[in-house]
This record gives structure tokens, C-alpha cells and sequence, in this order.
């Protein structure tokens, strides 16, 4: 294609092919900190193509594919162009990874020890990781925790964090513009903004952590914090993970002894000082 | 074109050593296209690979063994569900390799679960599906209109829990195409497998994969199932394979198939004008696994369709298609 | 599971095939069961992991076999309550394909 670059996010190469220049040149901004691998074996090949030839020029729109795709995805504006490489990186991850359970969940580290959070858009659950990064925590990623099937650790995937709406404001304020990516505005979800995750969370992506709490996280609620069921847990993550039923026996192991190990919290809140009070006492709670 | 370099590989994987990364960065995206990463990781059991390309097979070899076992399962529960019926269904292409151990079987996407049943068992083997939880796939009464009459098959059926599909064939090529295979034959010579189940004759394997191939399809896949051609043709008696294709009416399709397998994957052979223009559609696909010849394409798609009907009914059935949104991908 | 309590027989028999097998894990009150030949994951509750596990040598087995199997270390109530509860399972786990129709 006529623009691509490579690029790593913890375990995973993605190739990404381009019509336009625009898109990648905002990755390789965005991405700076990250391993350049220019010319490696890929992992995975995405690819941003016009929808029809007429359409890379006139009024240009996305078509997000590569090895996996959705043949009915919605294409997308080129002003959002970065948004669509990173929405192809995430389709890769969540159709084709199978080295590791992949839940739909961010993970921050502290002492060795992972925090994850699962929830649906819009839960909080980026931010949160967002905002505990800032705060003394490692982020491990904002999407995507990656279980190990062998012994149990949770890895990182730091991609950049993606902000939406009222969460971008108070993640800017708390980073600094330097550290944030254009303004998307008006995409389908709404306005987006990425967030370069800390150095540390980019050097150490290579490195886990053992899981010792998982939170339910959901925003816009009063304050309130409730024990999960095991039954309950597993079908969540369950729902919660891409590949549960790809990753056959050895995700079944994986899952029933993560939720068997991991103690299990719902919490409510209304605001994100709110939120970080709450996760800070259940986390000393367990210490 | 890297569909070339695929072919290239599967036929001698030795000389995946010789490739640098850019190579195998166009070989993995031509096999994930194409859907042959897993027989491609099978023919490179044993070879040395890179590094970082070695996880990535590894990926398609559980994915493979996965879907084979999902497969029999799936097979399994239609057997059951057919239990007492009088019909043993014939298991046809993906799940037929998998469930006989041959060698088309290893590595190979497996998607839906195809039968094929005698026409007059249409009624009971539906009745007995739905009963079993399968519903169907798509509510729309111009596509369901058009299967009954024109289709060798039922409309797709979906399993309600399972989320799996099969289609139950009465035939193995649309009532409109011009040849008319002999289906009862078909059966009759079906091999039993056990669990309640049959798979086609050696023979008759190739003939479905030929139809399946130059006479019905658009030649999408066509690398794929050429593939399974290739595989299916060592287990069969090469006189036994033309007799049987004159009996359903493919002989001129079978020995063309077999040019194009020896052509491609095995010791080369002479190809006609129209071999290779079949050829070069099936490696229309650049280094990103892109589809390339649009225009190639688009020719073999509307071919495809002439084949199977007349042409004022091809017009009607394109223009309903079309103004329901649906292009050729 | 909901296989219509009508359509039971109390005399079909059941068996399990080591093909059939699964691997069971214990959260809190619920038995997960990873079913190998289909690669979905089952979740149940009592009484149906006691009966997988009197069926576990693969005999052929009625309701009322269940039944006796279940009494040795159970209170099940009423028989024939318990034995068309159990015949129920037992249609329902067939549909699953975690036992089969002997």
C-alpha cells in the first residue's frame, strides 16, 4: 500500500497499510515512544482502503479491514483517520489474538500486583486507568487486559488511551496537552481524544503482573460498592472476552482459576475523585 | 503477487527459508485471505521458520484443530437429530476431511456444516432439524423463494444456543446449472463412518469439489478449494475418477481441475488459454492480501451466476441483489 | 434446559460416552463443566453434577436407576416427583449432548 509502518504493542506486531499519509502520520506521532519495528514480521496486517476507487479522493472514507474484518463495518471519515488505525488494531486483537485471553477490560499495576477493570463503553473504566496511571500506578492498558493461559498473570497492552466525551477534559487537565492527540470530533461515538500513555507504562510493556483485585466499574451512579457472585463473574467475563471460546480448555482453566483467585467488586460512582477513593480503600483493604 | 508466493510455498515449503520478512509478511496475509493459514502451517511442520513468524502458525494450527473439532461436533449433533429418521446425511467438504482423517482435512477453515440428504427426505430432515434447535438463518422471503426453487439446498439454518450454521443439500450443484450430477448415485456410494454418518466416495469426493469449484462458484476461495482438490486427488484411481465424472455429467470440469491442481501445487502441467485466465484470477492478491484485477474478479462473478441460470432470470436476480446493497466483495 | 417436562419418558435410557466427558470446576454454589467435544462451557447446579457423576462409568441408566443411585446419599421427597425432575435433566442434558439416548 502506499503508506504503512510497523509497530508493537506489547505482544502483538500490527502492519498497518494506508491510502493516505494522514492517518499514519498521526500514529507515528502518537506512537513515537513505542518499539519501531520498520520491516519485521508482523503479527497482524491492517489495512485503511478506500471504500471504491472514486472515494480516495471525493469526499474520502475509511474502509477498516485486513486479515480480519467486518464485512459490514460502517466506513469512516478520513478526518477521523487515526481513530480508524486504531479501531483496525483493536478489530485484529479482538478477531484474531490466541496467545492469551483477551478481556475487554483496562489494567493499571502497583507492587507487582494488577487492578483490572471490565465494564461496558462508557463504564469509566478508561478513564479510571487513565487517572490512576497519573497517580502512581502503572497502566497497563486501557482496552485490552491480556490473561496468561499458563500461569495466570495479566499482561499489558498500552495502546494509547481512547477518551470520549466528558472524560476528555479531565484526563487533559490532568496530563497536560502535550501528552493528548487531536480532537476527533462528532465520530460515531461521540468525541474522541487519545492520551499517550507514561513512559514506564511503555518501557515495561513487556512486563505482568499477578491479578489480586477486579472491579466492575460504573459511572454515573451514586456512590456504592457491592461483592460479585463467582457464577456471576465468570458469565461477565465470559461476555467479556473475544476469545473465551477460542482459546478451548486452556481458557476454561484460565477463566475458572482467575475468578476462583480474584476477589470481585461492583462500584458505583459519580465522579472520577469519587472513583479513585473507592479503589484506593478496597485495594488496602486487600493488602 | 503474493497468492503466487502462496501457491509457491505450499508446493515446495523448503523454500520458505529463502524468504525475508517482507515475503513472509505477504505469504501470511495471502494465506489469511485466502483462508489456507492453517494448511499452510501444516505444510511447514518441521521447516525452519523465523522467529516471529513461528506464533503465528502455531495460532493457525490451534485454530484449525479447534474448528475440526467443533465440526465433528456439529456433525455429531445433526446425526443425532436425524436419529431414527432412515436418513444417514452425508457429511460434504471441510467436515467430510476432518471426520474421514484425509489429508484435505488438515489445517483447513471450516465454516459452516454442509449434508447433503435424498430430495424426498427435504420435509423430514427440516422438520427434524427445527425440532433440534436449528432456526432459520435469514427471515427474507425473496431469498427463501429463491432456494426452494432454484438452489441444490435449503436456506441457511443457524443452531439457536450453538450459533452454528449447516446447509442440507439435496444435490451438489443449483437445479439451474447445466450439468446435472447424479445425486442419488451420490448417495448410494456414500461411505459410512460411523455415529450415524457417511461421507462421499473417494471419487465422488473430487466430482464435488470440481462442481463445487469451476461450475458453481464465482471462484472466490478458488485457491482453497483447489487445495482440497489437490489433497483429494492422491486417494483416488484416476480411471475410476473420469468414469464417475462422465456418470454426473463433469468430465470436461474434473480434467480441467486436475490440470489446474498439477498446474499449481503439483508437478506443472499444460494449460489452455482458458486455464490460465482461471489461473490468474485465483492469484489476484498483492502483498497486503488485497484483492487485485478487479475487473478479472467482476468478470468471474457474473460468469458465475451465467452458469447457474438463464440469462433474464440472472438480470432479475442481480437487480433484486443490488438494490438490496450487495456487491461482490 | 427448558425441554418440555411433557415429552419425558421415565423408562429412555441415558448413557455417557468417554467421548461425552467433561472437565468440571466448583465456584462457590455452581459447577462449571468444560464439555471437550463441543467446546462449550456448561454452567449447572445440583442435582445435575450428582447425576453426571452416577452415570460416570458409562452404564445405561433410566430415571428410576438414577433415582436409586441418588437415594443412597440424598433425601430426593416423593419418588415419582423426583424421578420425572430427574427425567427432565436427563432430556435436557441429551439436547446438550452431554448424555446420550442409549
Amino acid at each position: 500500500m502506499r503508506h504503512a509502518l510497523t509497530l508493537r504493542i506489547g505482544p502483538a506486531t500490527f502492519r498497518i497499510g494506508s491510502a493516505w499519509r494522514a492517518p499514519l502520520a498521526q500514529i507515528a506521532h502518537l506512537y513515537a515512544a513505542y518499539p519501531r519495528v520498520e520491516g519485521a514480521i508482523a503479527d497482524f496486517t491492517v489495512r485503511l482502503q478506500p471504500t471504491n476507487m472514486l472515494r480516495r479522493w471525493v469526499r474520502p472514507s475509511i474502509f477498516i479491514t485486513g486479515d480480519h474484518g467486518l464485512a459490514d463495518a460502517a466506513p469512516m471519515s478520513l478526518a477521523h483517520g487515526l481513530l480508524a488505525a486504531e479501531m483496525g488494531m483493536n478489530l485484529q486483537m479482538a478477531l484474531g489474538w490466541r496467545r492469551h485471553l483477551l478481556l475487554h477490560a483496562s489494567s493499571v499495576e502497583k507492587d507487582g500486583r494488577a487492578l483490572v477493570m471490565t465494564g461496558e463503553s462508557g463504564s469509566g473504566k478508561s478513564t479510571l486507568a487513565a487517572l490512576l496511571g497519573e497517580r502512581g500506578w502503572r497502566l497497563m492498558g486501557d482496552e485490552f487486559a491480556l490473561l496468561d493461559l499458563e500461569c495466570g498473570a495479566i499482561l499489558p497492552f498500552p495502546r494509547l488511551v481512547s477518551l470520549k466525551n466528558g472524560a476528555i477534559d479531565v484526563v487533559a487537565d490532568a496530563v497536560g496537552e502535550a501528552r493528548m492527540g487531536p480532537l476527533l470530533r462528532a465520530t460515531a461515538k461521540g468525541d474522541i481524544r487519545h492520551m499517550i500513555p507514561r513512559d514506564g507504562a511503555v518501557s515495561r510493556m513487556d512486563e505482568g503482573a499477578t491479578p489480586r483485585l477486579l472491579l466492575f466499574p460504573r459511572f454515573g451512579h451514586r456512590a456504592e460498592e457491592r461483592a460479585v457472585g463467582q457464577g456471576e463473574v465468570f458469565m461477565r467475563l465470559t461476555q467479556a472476552s473475544t476469545n473465551y471460546v477460542a482459546a478451548g480448555e486452556a481458557g476454561f482453566r484460565a477463566l475458572t482459576r482467575f475468578v476462583a483467585d480474584v476477589p470481585a467488586r461492583a462500584v458505583d460512582f459519580s465522579s472520577g475523585d469519587e472513583a479513585i477513593a473507592m479503589v484506593e480503600r478496597l485495594w488496602d483493604e486487600r493488602a | 503477487m503474493s497468492a503466487a508466493l502462496l501457491v509457491e510455498v505450499l508446493r515446495h515449503p523448503a523454500g520458505a527459508a529463502r524468504l525475508n520478512a517482507v515475503g513472509w509478511n505477504g505469504l501470511l496475509a495471502a494465506a489469511k485471505a485466502e483462508r489456507l493459514t492453517g494448511a499452510l502451517a501444516f505444510r511447514l511442520e518441521g521447516q525452519p521458520v523465523p522467529g516471529a513468524a513461528g506464533p503465528v502458525l502455531a495460532d493457525a494450527r490451534a485454530d484449525a484443530a479447534r474448528e475440526a473439532q467443533q465440526a465433528l461436533w456439529e456433525a455429531d449433533r445433526a446425526a443425532a437429530a436425524l436419529h431414527g429418521s432412515g436418513v444417514r446425511p452425508v457429511l460434504l467438504k471441510g467436515a467430510a476431511y476432518v471426520a474421514a482423517r484425509l489429508a484435505a482435512g488438515q489445517g483447513r477453515f471450516i465454516g459452516d456444516l454442509d449434508i447433503l440428504v435424498p430430495r424426498d427426505a427435504l420435509d423430514d430432515v427440516e422438520a427434524r432439524l427445527m425440532a433440534a434447535g436449528w432456526e432459520w438463518a435469514k427471515p427474507d422471503p425473496y431469498d427463501d423463494a429463491y432456494y426452494r426453487r432454484w438452489m441444490h439446498e435449503l436456506p441457511p439454518m443457524i443452531h439457536a444456543e450453538r450459533d452454528r450454521m449447516i446447509d442440507v443439500h439435496h444435490t451438489i450443484l443449483p437445479l439451474t446449472a447445466r450439468p446435472t450430477p447424479d445425486a442419488a448415485a451420490l448417495i448410494a456410494d456414500a461411505v459410512d463412518i460411523g455415529g450415524g454418518l457417511s461421507v462421499l466416495s473417494p471419487e465422488d469426493r473430487v466430482v464435488h469439489a470440481v462442481a463445487h469449484l469451476l461450475a458453481d462458484g464465482d471462484l472466490q476461495g478458488g485457491l482453497r478449494n483447489l487445495w482440497d482438490i489437490h489433497c483429494l486427488l492422491a486417494d483416488v484411481d484416476p480411471a475410476r475418477l473420469e468414469a464417475r465424472a462422465v456418470r454426473h455429467g463433469l468430465l470436461a470440469h474434473v480434467r480441467q481441475a486436475r490440470r489446474l491442481a498439477a498446474g499449481l501445487y503439483g508437478a506443472g502441467s499444460r494449460l489452455t488459454p482458458w486455464d490460465r485466465i482461471i489461473v490468474a484470477r485465483f492469484l489476484a492478491r498483492d502483498g497486503w492480501g488485497r484483492e487485485t484485477r478487479k475487473a478479472l474478479v467482476f468478470a468471474f462473478y457474473l460468469r458465475s451466476h451465467w452458469l447457474r441460470m438463464p440469462p433474464l432470470m440472472l438480470a432479475r436476480h442481480l437487480w433484486t441483489k443490488w438494490r438490496k446493497g450487495h456487491r461482490p466483495a | 434446559m427448558q425441554q418440555g417436562f411433557g415429552t419425558v419418558d421415565a423408562q429412555k435410557t441415558y448413557r455417557r460416552d468417554p467421548a461425552d466427558r467433561v472437565t468440571p470446576c466448583t465456584l462457590e454454589d455452581l459447577t462449571l463443566l468444560y464439555h471437550h467435544a463441543s467446546g462449550q462451557t456448561h454452567m449447572v447446579i445440583s442435582p445435575v453434577p450428582e447425576l453426571l457423576a452416577c452415570m460416570a462409568d458409562g452404564v445405561a441408566m433410566t430415571a428410576g436407576d438414577l433415582h436409586d443411585c441418588l437415594a443412597r446419599d440424598y433425601d430426593l421427597g416423593p419418588r415419582d416427583a423426583a424421578e420425572a425432575e430427574i427425567a427432565a435433566h436427563l432430556d435436557a442434558l441429551a439436547s446438550l449432548g452431554l448424555v446420550r439416548p442409549a
